[in-house]
């Protein structure tokens, strides 16, 4: 049987069967792959990318259905011997995926033989796994198979451009809305209900880096008449109010009167989330300014402090950017396409419960999205919140891969060198699934100008940082509450910030045992 | 060659094609041989030469494309300084080079990169090299008592340099001392050794002094200041100062302290891919009038355009010219 690792593993040819599995974490064990006799002769590979200790028995059972599937010639066998099966145990309690999914490969319009499977380890269910794999494995020669389970919200497109970002959008703007229809504030989704943002400890530590930045800029006689510190991505306001009274207290406490020349500035693209930080941080009002910005491209609106910012830190914004992603499978290259659906059954029993015609279902989730959930309906915002509520539970994201030639084929993130992409993707493993990060890498491209030639940045999020890791996991999207997060290809984005001037650190965040973040801070590189 | 009132010019590198990079870093990975970087070279400065006479320059560099960096191409040659070349994988980067012992009166060639762009232009050309200054901050001393002695000595052997490049027909010289703004506190001793390397050099020398233009961005902050009164003292003609970026406040600073030197005034911010109008640079020229009179005026970027994207390069520089022909019109030219 295959071992534990994360090599590739021949396993053993059962009869006429090959299997070829690879295991990433843990070892499987299948008893049952024994009582199969059949003759015919096929190549499927089974991925095994993550299953928790515990779930090593859905694991087998999801093997030896596959077999199952096989033996009885439910599926062709054409569409057997060009499967690639993925396991994984998606960490996020909701997201995008079925249990099961089927994913094509195109180029150009033609539909390429070679298909792969997904599998959520966590939905599945042993008595339904057989019917799932038929399905999913069905629509691969029926490609209308699709359109009757679904009632799609888009055509196919790369996932940035994805109609869930419009979803995520209304999230934030809508935020106070969300909040009353769940009975608690956003943070309650995190793991532990609270951002490791405003551990006091980070933040006395940031002060305190902050503080002798400062110092010795003084010390040179280089500090600045204004020194601006900005957070972009405030949150509740809370670690900004926290910084604030920290630092006020330090400087008070060392004498050296640089707080009254303190210019915070929070931004964010949300403005109920800025009114709410606004109050946070009351009392410090007299030297903190409320900007909107594009998360993307603050430089757009902050041109005016080129150069200027002394720090500037972001928590958990790259992992809500948009993105997309690479596929490389036996060293060819994919960029990924998605688009959204309902299942036909949640459209049905949405569209009854909130009194719409089925027919009209993609146009109420379109208006939705147009005019806010408070105008969905006469009768006011409840009504639109909940329907916004129903529809968000029930979207799926069905995927495809495109062929591309080279990296430059792909949707690329902007501002970045192609010579870059190249070099990153050639340096890959042979099969691999990554995020590009594109919000992520543009809006870092877009920040790091506002920052002073002494200045550095902070992003406290969860990243990937060796690509490899991304085989381990299942890395985004997810869903969280409203909002979407993905893991950031910290690698990736280690590469862009040497390309634009900085050498990228990233320090695990060890204020809090079991956090999955880290903090990512930049040096001038020399 | 005469050249017009306010006659244009960059401060020395021009855009650096991506295909170039790539080829440099392959070079380092020995993919690629010497001499094919070397042909790859003469191919990509014919082609920096002749968009910069497109563009309607005065005076034309080689676009520096043949230097990894603004350190390297020189410590490379520098007799005595020992390079580790296995160092650095990505061309930019710096290598780990290291004075071990006193440096030896010896040749650094770099009149022959002279000689080719000359040989490629009818228009009058100009040659740049790093100070001392600036490369006693990033070679390792293992040797001198301090960096003021190593400084000296870089000095005088590149002294023989220069005066090699006057020979080769070289009548426009420029030393960047972008480092001078990250150590203020070494101008004096910088003006010292400044003045030993231009002595007796038969060439107009210009000085450059900008705030870094590492990765297309600032290496420190602040304001020329600091360079006065110490910097009258430099042994050159001309200084070339970055003022597009930063805005043109220092301009007050030569009206402070009335002096001899041509002011090379830059008029292109380089950081940043905006592409300024004719009528910006007409009017950041217009305000440095006010200073300097303009028979003593130069134009340029506020420093190499080596960052940019070849088209904003080329557009930058076209929009630069016809700027100045605006101000030259101007005044009556």
């Amino acid at each position: 049987m295959p071992s534990a690792g994360h090599n590739f593993v021949t396993g053993r040819s059962i009869y006429s069967y090959e299997f070829v599995l690879s295991c990433s974490r843990w070892a499987l064990s299948i008893p049952s792959l024994v009582v199969y006799k059949a003759v015919l002769v096929f190549l499927m590979i089974l991925h095994v990318n993550q299953v928790p200790p515990n779930q090593t028995a859905i694991a087998g059972s999801v093997a030896s259905t596959l077999l199952t599937v096989a033996a009885e010639r439910q599926v062709q066998s054409r569409v057997l011997e060009n499967l690639n099966v993925h396991l994984e145990w998606v960490q996020y309690k909701t997201n995008f995926r079925e249990a099961v999914s089927l994913r094509r490969a195109i180029r150009g319009e033609e539909v390429l033989p070679w298909l792969e499977v997904g599998v959520d380890l966590r939905q599945c269910r042993p008595d339904a796994l057989k019917e799932e794999f038929v399905d999913a494995l069905k629509e691969a020669t029926d490609v209308q198979a699709g359109s009757k389970k679904r009632v799609y919200l888009e055509p196919f497109t790369p996932i940035r451009s994805s109609i869930i970002w419009r979803f995520n959008n209304l999230f934030w703007q809508h935020l106070p809305l969300w909040e009353t229809a769940a009975g608690h504030g956003f943070e309650k989704a995190l793991p532990t209900g609270t951002s490791d943002a405003n551990h006091p400890e980070a933040v006395a530590d940031a002060v305190a880096d902050f503080w002798t930045l400062l110092k010795d800029l003084e010390g040179h006689n280089l500090l600045p008449a204004e020194i601006f510190a900005m957070e972009i991505g405030v949150g509740t306001g809370r670690r900004a109010a926290a910084w604030l009274d920290r630092f006020r207290a330090l400087d008070h406490e060392r004498g050296t009167n640089y707080y009254p020349r303190i210019r915070f500035l929070l931004a964010d693209y949300s403005m109920p989330t800025l009114n709410r930080a606004m109050e946070a941080v009351r009392n410090h009002r007299e030297l903190a300014s409320f900007l909107a910005v594009d998360a993307l491209d603050p430089f757009k609106s902050l041109s005016f402090l080129r150069y200027k910012v002394l720090s500037i830190h972001l928590t958990n914004v790259y992992d809500n950017l948009p993105t997309d992603e690479i596929v490389v499978r036996d060293g060819k290259l994919y960029f990924v396409e998605s688009r959204a659906y309902v299942s036909a059954a949640a459209a049905t029993r949405i569209s009854e419960e909130f009194g719409i015609p089925l027919t009209e279902f993609s146009r109420t989730v379109g208006r939705l999205l147009e005019v806010g959930p408070q105008h969905l309906h006469h009768s006011g915002g409840e009504y639109g919140v909940q329907f916004w509520t129903a529809v968000w539970d029930a979207i799926r994201l069905e995927e495809r891969f495109v062929a591309i030639q080279s990296i430059l084929d792909a949707p690329l993130p902007a501002g970045v060198k192609p010579g870059l992409l190249e070099k990153f993707v050639g340096e890959g493993v042979m099969n691999q699934r990554f995020h590009l990060s594109s919000g992520a890498v543009e809006s870092f491209l877009n920040t790091v100008p506002l920052l002073h030639p002494r200045g550095y940045l902070q992003v406290q999020d969860i990243f990937v940082t060796n690509l490899e890791d991304y085989g381990r996991m299942f890395r985004g999207p997810g869903k969280m509450d409203g909002s979407i997060v993905n893991w950031v290809n910290g690698a990736l984005l280690a590469d862009v910030g040497a390309q634009a001037g900085y050498d990228l650190h990233f320090a695990p965040f060890h204020y809090r045992e079991g956090s999955r973040t880290s903090i990512l801070y930049t040096t001038h590189r020399e | 060659m005469s050249l017009p009132i306010l006659p244009t010019t960059v401060v020395g590198s021009y855009s650096m094609p991506g295909w170039l990079e790539r080829l440099k870093t392959e070079f380092f990975a020995r993919r690629i041989s010497r001499q094919d970087l070397d042909e790859i070279h003469d191919v990509a400065v014919k082609a920096a030469i002749k968009d910069q006479e497109v563009a309607g320059l005065d005076i034309i560099t080689d676009g520096e494309l043949r230097r990894d960096n603004m350190i390297d191409y020189f410590a490379e040659r520098l007799p005595g300084i020992q390079t580790d070349h296995t160092s650095k994988k990505f061309y930019y980067d710096f290598y780990d080079s290291v004075v071990r012992g006193k440096l030896p009166m010896a040749s650094l060639r770099l009149a022959d990169d002279f000689r080719f762009l000359a040989s490629f232009t009818d228009r009058a050309a100009k040659f740049c090299v790093t100070g001392p200054h600036s490369l006693v901050k990033r070679i390792k001393d293992e040797h001198y008592k301090n960096e003021q002695a190593f400084a000296t000595d870089l000095a005088r052997v590149m002294n023989m340099e220069l005066k090699e490049l006057a020979r080769a027909g070289a009548r426009y010289i420029q030393i960047d001392e972008p480092y001078y703004s990250g150590f203020p506190e070494d101008l004096q001793w910088g003006v010292k050794v400044l003045n030993t390397l231009v002595e007796g050099v038969d060439a107009k020398i210009a000085l450059h002094v900008c705030y870094g233009n590492r990765y297309g961005k600032p290496s420190w902050a602040g304001n020329y200041r600091y360079l006065f009164p110490t910097i009258l003292e430099a042994n050159v003609q001309q200084l070339t100062l970055e003022f597009a970026r930063r805005g043109g406040e220092d301009l007050e600073l030569f009206k402070e302290y009335p002096n001899k030197f041509e002011l090379g005034v830059g008029v292109i911010d380089v950081k940043t891919h905006e592409v300024e109008t004719p009528d910006i640079i007409a009017e950041r020229l217009r305000k440095a009038l006010k200073f300097v009179p303009a028979e003593r005026i130069f134009v340029l970027p506020d420093c190499g355009c080596l960052h940019l994207p070849q088209e904003v390069a080329f557009a930058k520089l076209r929009a630069m010219v016809q700027g100045t022909k605006i101000i030259r019109k101007e005044l009556g030219g």
